[in-house]
């Protein structure tokens, strides 16, 4: 049902019907969105994500293939994107350096307070907050397959199809991720 | 079985992935490993949570973010429909900017005279008085007159062309203009007229 309703959605927005697109983006934009959050526990990254992802999906349409699921392809171009992301975001200077341009001024002064904090921005119980920060805290190759697996429920295929690598691939990460998770919540939660 | 195939078979099952005989050594050595009924139960309580927890906490984005993405849309949509055609059509494109410029720097060069101008090889004899042109009677001007922008009167004699741009000229009975008297005040004769005086000016240079 759900699935016929997208098919016919897509081929409107494809061939340039703004209220459709319109439509797909509602649609799916809290999935994208919970997604990217997920990955970048930032509410305004998040929201940049959704809109790049969208861009991209109305300047790419010549490259989906119609045997695949939109939602596979919204979520590769999306995880792609949040990838890129935290792969810029590794600090590649020293918070305690001081600029040169300015005295007495150092990387600290820079950052906007924690905004990577979730309870500020949602009320979240105690447990949700600690699952939370425990995937924050996961590898990103790692995290990609989790939220993949556990938000959006995917299957392991369809995890492979999104991120583009073969099965025992996610297998493994997916795996080493539980792990991880495990030992991380097995004390506080568990 | 040892324990780290066990956690292997463990993680297998957790994908949904585990049937028939496996299935069955994984809980035999279950039944007696401590330690890897200890690991099974903290993985399946994992999972749980995890399901469980994410999907309830449900984080949406912002409500004006679809207008936001639309409106970053259409303008797109507009501007490479209007390069496709540039794209399409290269001469066209190419003749319309060249008439566009052409137009402005005519109107341009058009608007901008509005001062006075009095042209002539002999212009001894002429009186100037605000915007008015005046050849006195019993005065000759050799050669052409033009005066643009301005009224020319005419009492007295001219010896070649009078040409009035922009503006009236008056004739008096004394008045003696031996070549052609012309009056030009619209936008096309005035190109017309830079057209052509152009030519004969480097015709004669």
């Amino acid at each position: 049902m759900v699935d016929h309703f997208d098919v016919r959605l897509v081929k409107l927005a494809r061939q340039g019907d703004q209220e459709s697109f319109a439509d797909l983006v509602d649609l799916y934009k809290d999935k994208i969105f919970h997604l990217a959050y997920r990955m970048l526990s930032n509410r305004h990254e998040a929201e940049d994500i959704v809109q790049e992802t969208f861009l991209r999906v109305y300047k790419n349409w010549e490259r989906y293939d119609e045997k695949q699921k939109f939602s596979t392809w919204l979520y590769r171009i999306a995880t792609n994107l949040c990838i890129d992301r935290l792969r810029k975001r590794k600090p590649n200077y020293y918070l305690d350096a001081e600029m040169n341009d300015q005295e007495g001024l150092d990387g600290y002064t820079l950052i906007p307070g924690d905004e990577r904090t979730p309870e500020s921005e949602y009320l979240l119980t105690e447990t949700q907050q600690t699952i939370h920060y425990a995937i924050d805290g996961l590898p990103a190759k790692y995290k990609s397959v989790i939220i993949l697996r556990y938000l959006q429920e995917l299957s392991l295929s369809e995890i492979s199809d999104v991120l583009d690598m073969p099965v025992t691939t996610v297998k493994t990460r997916l795996h080493r991720g539980r792990e991880f998770l495990r030992k991380k919540l097995q004390h506080k939660v568990l | 079985m040892d324990c780290k195939q066990a956690t292997s078979l463990m993680h297998e099952y957790l994908d949904d992935e585990l049937f028939g005989e496996e299935a069955l050594s994984l809980k035999g050595h279950l039944q007696e490993c401590p330690s890897c009924q200890m690991h099974f139960k903290e993985l399946e309580q994992t999972e749980m949570m995890l399901f469980a927890t994410i999907k309830r906490s449900s984080f949406s984005a912002s409500d004006e973010l679809v207008d936001r993405i639309m409106k970053t849309i259409p303008s797109q949509h507009k501007q490479r429909t209007w390069l496709k055609w540039v794209k399409r059509h290269p001469a066209l494109t190419a003749a319309a900017m060249f008439l566009v410029v052409m137009l402005f720097s005519a109107l341009s060069l058009w608007n901008s005279d509005d001062q006075l101008v009095v042209k002539g090889k002999d212009l001894d004899h002429v009186v100037i008085n605000g915007r008015t042109v005046t050849v006195p009677s019993g005065s000759k001007v050799a050669g052409n007159l033009t005066v643009e922008n301005g009224t020319a009167e005419i009492y007295g004699e001219v010896e070649g062309n009078l040409t009035v741009i922009d503006g009236s000229y008056f004739q008096a009975s004394t008045a003696k203009i031996l070549g052609e008297v012309k009056s030009i005040d619209q936008a096309l004769d005035w190109i017309w007229y830079r057209i052509t005086n152009t030519f004969t000016e480097v015709a004669y240079r």
